[in-house]
């Protein structure tokens, strides 16, 4: 899924001192997040187990370090993560809305956040352009 | 219908069934299509009541304040129940919280004795701490005790009051034999009653702990409603007082069911304090404490019930003509007269007859009774829980009936050497050690002269290659035994060879099933069976699992068959990767990271030891000791269940005789439940130690690693073994991450222990889930039509009953330390506004 994404957008690395600390939080969360999933991933792969925890955990990282950037990317990749996320738990455990608890709550709540990092996002692209 | 045609039926079905699943997913959905086989003898099961018990520390050196039984000169005869006058001024006058009761004053030169009061801590610590002589180590002749409670003392004369009140106050329906009518004593030459005995008659009464002598726990009575039942109101919360000590604390799990009979509810506390009470206002009438010190417990702090004895022969108003039996943590059967609390000095010694006669050295703690007797032609028939995974050479299994008004042992069944054992062992020998135990409760059978006991497994029980014949013969079986001669008649395995703790753990129901005397039995693995009561054979079809796994441990000893009920079962689906639970992804790929790290081949999977396996349903159920209700009329089961898996592993130990870092329960008496400071269990006498995570907890949220529900209820059609509903059982308000209750007010379904009540108005009562609501459902729909919240979990089988009139029901709120739901020490009672 991290190699879908495609809005790839231009970095200003000398804009640093306006990232806003929440949003570095935000970052770091994610990235952290996406460590663990992406390590517990790959140990699930290698036990036989599904392939959506590490593939998830790379695009966690990704957009970690995408909301770090203050880059709109993060957005648009989270977006595609969570979707997929969807489609997976969907896929895998139906209407049964107790097997959703894990699947989904914890995603959900990212994307909000992520939702309301949008302004933040937009600053930083506004200011670039 | 006749076996061979239930074979075919059977066979027809299963392999009309049949899917392209791989053998082990159909073998656990029983939808195997290579079944066949409908045999008898084939069954197998469950248990295991007492897992890795959570421990506490057994330190304290308790200096109580109380007074105790130091004081009291075991020599001195004494008994008592008070005198109220004296009482009255002493510790009775004392305000009933108040803790410390007191010895002091009662004059040492009186005989006797005691006294109790709330203050029960302070007793039942300083009986545990102190050099004082234990009750074991008192001689039975002597022995003494005795409590009397405030209540009763200080609100009217108590001692007056019992006796006056006797002869009202007992006036329980009895129903005729049911096939001759009359009583019969025993005959001279024997102990035992050989023709039917008179049952006590539910329906104002609540006489055995089942309900009634089929233990169906079905009441006739019908003033409470699905229309009026909201308008239920509290009547009264009595406390018993017996609360746990520092020494005590976290072994509670009371599981407390009391019975009513005229105008008493007749109960045990956790602590097997004998306990009457008004059932129409919970006033105390008397209490009677046979001391049990703290180390005699075993997993648990836990009386689930009494049983009465009416002797035929008695006149109105005689000493214990009425008689509460009960037997003791510190294995003791306890016989105290209905209406006043006296021990019935006839019965053994002094109203005790001691269980540890026999079964070896004493060790407390390893071999305790926390199930009602069951009472069959004037015959007290009991076993006893022996705490589990300690070693092999465990106290024995060995089964006993008693003559009800002599306490005489009438027989011995001793699985391994039933001739050589009926009258007791040998000079010098002691019951056959490690043997299949009944902790659960049996049920009687009187117009058969039969008791069906319900086994559970060998120890120990996750290996089991030095196990002898009969042991693998008798394990986790149910078994016929004739309470007239102490033979067995049949039996009918659940499980064979079993190494999965899967003990019987419920009381088996009497039914007339298509017209033949019938016995329900459910399992651990959730299969419930019904056999013919006479013969053992089943009614319903028996399947059988072929070409099971067999692991790597003891492939030799393992069965690659299994039977089990075509019929119906309370098992769900194999668990896949897919059932991992948790809040988050991350907690959630731990557990199904776990999930792949284990051994997992349906239910059946061997223990194993270069990995965990998991094994689903774990040993709390299927069902467990609340058992089933039958509703008689309607031809509906109900049947409440765990759904939640267990996660093991066996742990190498380089000497088997050794139990190294481990510390089993004889090296280590004093402790309070199983010794604290093992990570497993040992299986001294195995090769392996055992790991067992109840609930396949995850170590990162305490949460269960698979996903809810974790319980249910469901109603079964009698007829046909079709669910009629299925529901998730318990809500998630006391439950959450890291210990923290949700409040949410969904029904996730959460683990439950205890059963349920049916009553003619089609009203099901029951507590059992860890939501601590005690409710009643609609029996057509499943539907919660009420529910109340109690100040502690209500993990025990509910009842009801009628006093002038009105219709009561009642459970004990007394949480369980397994559970995690409180502690508490309330009987309430529920009626409409008058």
């Amino acid at each position: 899924m991290a190699s879908s994404v495609s809005t790839s957008s231009h970095r200003h690395p000398h804009q640093h001192h306006h990232r806003p600390i929440a949003l570095l939080i935000l970052g770091w969360i994610t990235i952290i997040f996406g460590i663990v999933l992406l390590a517990g991933g790959v140990w699930l792969i290698a036990l036989g187990g599904s392939w959506y925890y590490a593939i998830a955990g790379l695009g966690l990282l990704a957009t970690g370090v995408l909301l770090n950037m203050q880059n709109m990317a993060a957005l648009w990749l989270y977006l595609v993560i969570w979707l997929g996320t969807l489609v997976w738990a969907w896929w895998e455990v139906g209407d049964e809305w107790w097997a959703q608890v894990p699947r989904m709550v914890a995603p959900t709540v990212l994307l909000i956040f992520i939702l309301f990092a949008i302004p933040v996002l937009r600053r930083r692209r506004g200011h670039a352009e | 219908m006749t076996d061979w045609a239930m074979t075919n039926r059977v066979r027809i079905a299963m392999i009309a069934a049949l899917a392209a699943t791989p053998v082990w997913a159909q073998e656990t959905t029983e939808t195997d299509g290579d079944v066949i086989v409908v045999e008898p003898d084939n069954g197998v099961v469950v248990e295991d009541d007492s897992a890795d018990a959570p421990v506490t520390e057994e330190t304290a050196e308790d200096e109580a304040d109380g007074p105790t039984l130091d004081e009291v000169e075991p020599g001195e005869e004494a008994i008592f129940v008070d005198d109220l006058e004296a009482e009255a001024e002493g510790d009775a006058a004392e305000p009933a919280a108040e803790d410390g009761p007191t010895l002091d004053e009662v004059e040492p030169g009186e005989d006797a004795i005691f006294v109790d009061d709330l203050g029960m801590d302070d007793e039942a610590a300083d009986t545990a701490t102190d050099e004082a002589p234990t009750l074991d180590e008192v001689e039975p002749g002597e022995d003494a005790l005795f409590v009397d409670d405030l209540e009763t003392a200080t609100d009217d004369e108590p001692g007056a009051e019992a006796t006056a009140s006797e002869e009202e106050s007992l006036d329980a329906v009895i129903d005729p034999a049911p096939e001759t009518g009359e009583t019969s004593e025993a005959p001279e030459d024997g102990p035992a009653a050989t023709e039917p005995e008179p049952v006590f008659e539910v329906g104002a009464d609540w006489p055995y702990w089942g309900g009634d002598a089929d233990a169906t726990r079905y009441s006739p009575l019908a003033q409470i409603t699905p229309q009026n039942v909201e308008e239920l109101v509290e009547v009264f919360s009595y406390q018993t007082g017996d609360m746990p000590t520092e020494v005590t604390e976290g072994t509670y799990s009371p599981e407390t069911t009391p019975l009513k009979l005229g105008d008493d509810l007749l109960m045990c506390s956790a602590m097997n304090i004998l306990i009457s009470i008004d059932a129409a206002t919970g006033e105390e009438n008397w209490r009677f404490n046979p001391g049990v010190p703290p180390e005699a417990i075993p997993y648990g702090a836990t009386c689930r019930g009494v049983s009465v004895y009416r002797d035929p022969d008695a006149g109105e108003g005689d000493l214990c003509a009425t008689r509460v039996i009960q037997a003791t943590l510190d294995a003791k059967l306890v016989a105290v007269d209905a209406e006043t609390g006296l021990p019935c000095e006839d019965f053994g010694e002094n109203g005790t007859v001691d269980l540890w006669q026999d079964i070896g050295e004493r060790v407390p703690g390893w071999y305790a009774v926390t199930a009602p007797p069951a009472i069959v032609r004037g015959v007290v028939v009991t076993g006893a829980q022996v705490l589990d995974g300690q070693a092999e050479e465990a106290p024995s299994g060995v089964v006993r009936g008693y003559d009800a008004l002599t306490g005489e042992l009438a027989w011995a069944w001793d699985l391994a050497a039933p001739e050589e054992m009926r009258d007791g062992p040998p000079e010098g020998r002691v019951y056959t050690r490690g043997t299949p135990n009944m902790w659960t409760t049996a049920v009687a059978d009187e117009e058969l002269g039969y008791v069906y006991l319900p086994l559970g497994n060998s120890s120990v029980d996750y290996y089991g290659s030095n196990r002898s014949e009969a042991e693998n013969e008798f394990s986790t079986s149910l078994v016929a035994v004739d309470a007239t001669t102490g033979e067995e008649v049949w039996h009918f395995q659940t499980v064979r060879r079993d190494v999965w703790d899967y003990d019987l753990g419920s009381q088996p129901t009497l039914v007339d099933w298509q017209g033949t005397p019938a016995i329900i039995l459910p399992s651990k693995q959730g299969d419930i069976y019904i056999l013919d009561r006479a013969t053992g054979e089943p009614l319903t079809p028996v399947g059988q699992l072929e070409d099971l796994p067999q692991g790597e441990i003891e492939p030799d000893y393992i069965s690659d068959t299994q039977p089990y009920s075509v019929w119906h079962t309370l098992r769900k689906p194999p668990l896949e990767a897919k059932d991992a639970w948790g809040f988050t992804p991350i907690d959630q790929l731990w557990c199904r990271i776990q999930f792949h790290r284990a051994n997992y081949e349906g239910y059946f999977t061997p223990p194993s030891a270069d990995a965990p396996w998991i094994q689903y349903p774990g040993y709390n159920g299927g069902s467990d000791w609340g058992s089933v209700a039958v509703d008689v009329e309607r031809g509906i089961i109900i049947a409440n269940y765990n759904d939640i898996p267990n996660y093991n592993q066996l742990i190498e130990r380089e000497d088997p005789y050794q139990t190294d870092e481990y510390t089993t329960i004889d090296e280590a008496p004093e402790s309070v439940g199983s010794p604290a400071d093992n990570e497993a269990g040992p299986q001294a006498g195995s090769p392996y130690a055992i790991s067992v995570n109840a609930g396949w907890r995850s170590e990162l949220t305490g949460m269960p690693c698979s996903s809810p529900p974790y319980g249910g209820i469901r109603a079964i059609d009698l007829e046909t073994g079709e669910t009629l509903w299925d529901r998730p059982l318990g809500t998630a308000r006391r439950n959450g991450p890291f210990g923290i209750p949700s409040f949410l007010p969904l029904d996730i379904g959460t683990p439950n222990n205890g059963g349920s009540v049916v009553t003619a108005s089609g009203l099901v009562f029951i507590g059992a889930a860890t939501d601590n609501l005690f409710r009643a459902i609609d029996i057509e729909t499943g539907e919660t039509l009420w529910s109340v919240v109690l100040p502690a979990g209500g993990q025990a089988n509910p009842v009801t009953y009628e006093v002038d009139g009105r219709q009561y029901v009642m459970i004990s709120a007394m949480g369980h330390h397994f559970m995690e739901t409180g502690v508490g020490d309330y009987m309430m009672a529920w009626a409409l506004p008058e």
